[in-house]
């Protein structure tokens, strides 16, 4: 049976593992489009990056689009996999209700 | 960890409204304006041929180059806030297809006919989409497929309709647009 992750549990955390996981693997998005979808400060959606990319659920790519310095994010295969078993629990949770 | 099924379910529907807002995004970073513009500019070009024959042709540059010119503008912006990495395998597939484009004509000789150059110079995009369907999005494939045999049976059995059908294909591309835009997945 899946157990619950709790780096992904947390609120925000969560948000941004389901948005990053709705998209194709090969896709990343930028960080300013993130944080605006989101609806997240700079500061919060940072740290809360820097910890899912410690644990390996995404990938950060810093680059320059322009001359200017652009963050793009991702989803890796283990957040995916993470991801998909941290949902999986919490139906599990709902229908053992 | 242990947590409630009341909090099990509103974690469930964050999940789902995150994925909702991602996915109605995320339509709005798909092909669908290539398709629209190609799609218009095909369309004006077979009109302009149909009732002002050659002259009318004469006017593709005029379409052709601010369509060029958009396609890599939307590329960009598009680039910008979603983007996928350069896959230098595909481009590389395209770039021959594009440069051997050039080089089969040549070898052949050039075609005289207008309806015949003008099929080409489709079905060239043509078979890139369907090359890009089998790599990426099987929507590209289809639309390629259709759009190909759609000219290609006008071309060799209706010529009388020719342009017609090119305004049809055009159709069809902004069609395609319409569907990914608001329906694929």
């Amino acid at each position: 049976m899946d157990e619950l992750d709790a780096t992904i549990h947390q609120p925000a955390r969560l948000q941004i593992m389901a948005a990053l996981c709705q998209l194709n693997t090969l896709r990343q998005v930028d960080f300013t489009f993130l944080k605006t979808k989101l609806n997240l400060t700079d500061g919060n959606l940072g740290a809360h990056l820097l910890t899912l990319e410690g644990k390996g659920y995404i990938a950060v790519e810093k680059t320059f689009v322009a001359r200017r310095p652009k963050t793009f994010v991702s989803a890796t295969a283990a957040g995916r996999r993470a991801f998909d078993a941290h949902a999986a629990a919490l139906r599990a949770i709902l229908k053992s209700k | 960890m242990n947590i409630s099924p009341e909090e099990a379910a509103r974690a469930l529907s964050d999940i789902e409204a995150s994925r909702a807002a991602m996915r109605t995004t995320i339509r709005g970073f798909r092909g669908h304006y290539y398709l629209w513009l190609w799609g218009g500019i095909w369309a004006a070009m077979a009109l302009r041929a149909e009732f002002h024959a050659l002259p009318g042709l004469r006017m593709n540059p005029w379409l052709i180059y601010p369509g060029i010119m958009t396609t890599f503008l939307i590329l960009l912006y598009q680039g910008t806030k979603i983007r996928s990495p350069v896959n230098k395998r595909f481009l590389g597939v395209l770039a021959t297809i594009v440069v051997f484009s050039f080089v089969w004509p040549m070898v052949l000789g050039h075609s005289a006919n207008a309806k015949s150059g003008f099929a080409y110079g489709v079905l060239v995009p043509m078979f890139c989409y369907i090359v890009a369907g089998i790599w990426f999005d099987m929507y590209l494939f289809w639309i390629g497929l259709l759009v190909s045999a759609l000219l290609l049976s006008s071309l060799l059995f209706f010529p009388a309709l020719f342009w017609w059908s090119v305004v049809l294909c055009g159709g069809a591309l902004i069609g395609t647009g319409f569907y990914v835009r608001y329906f694929w997945r």
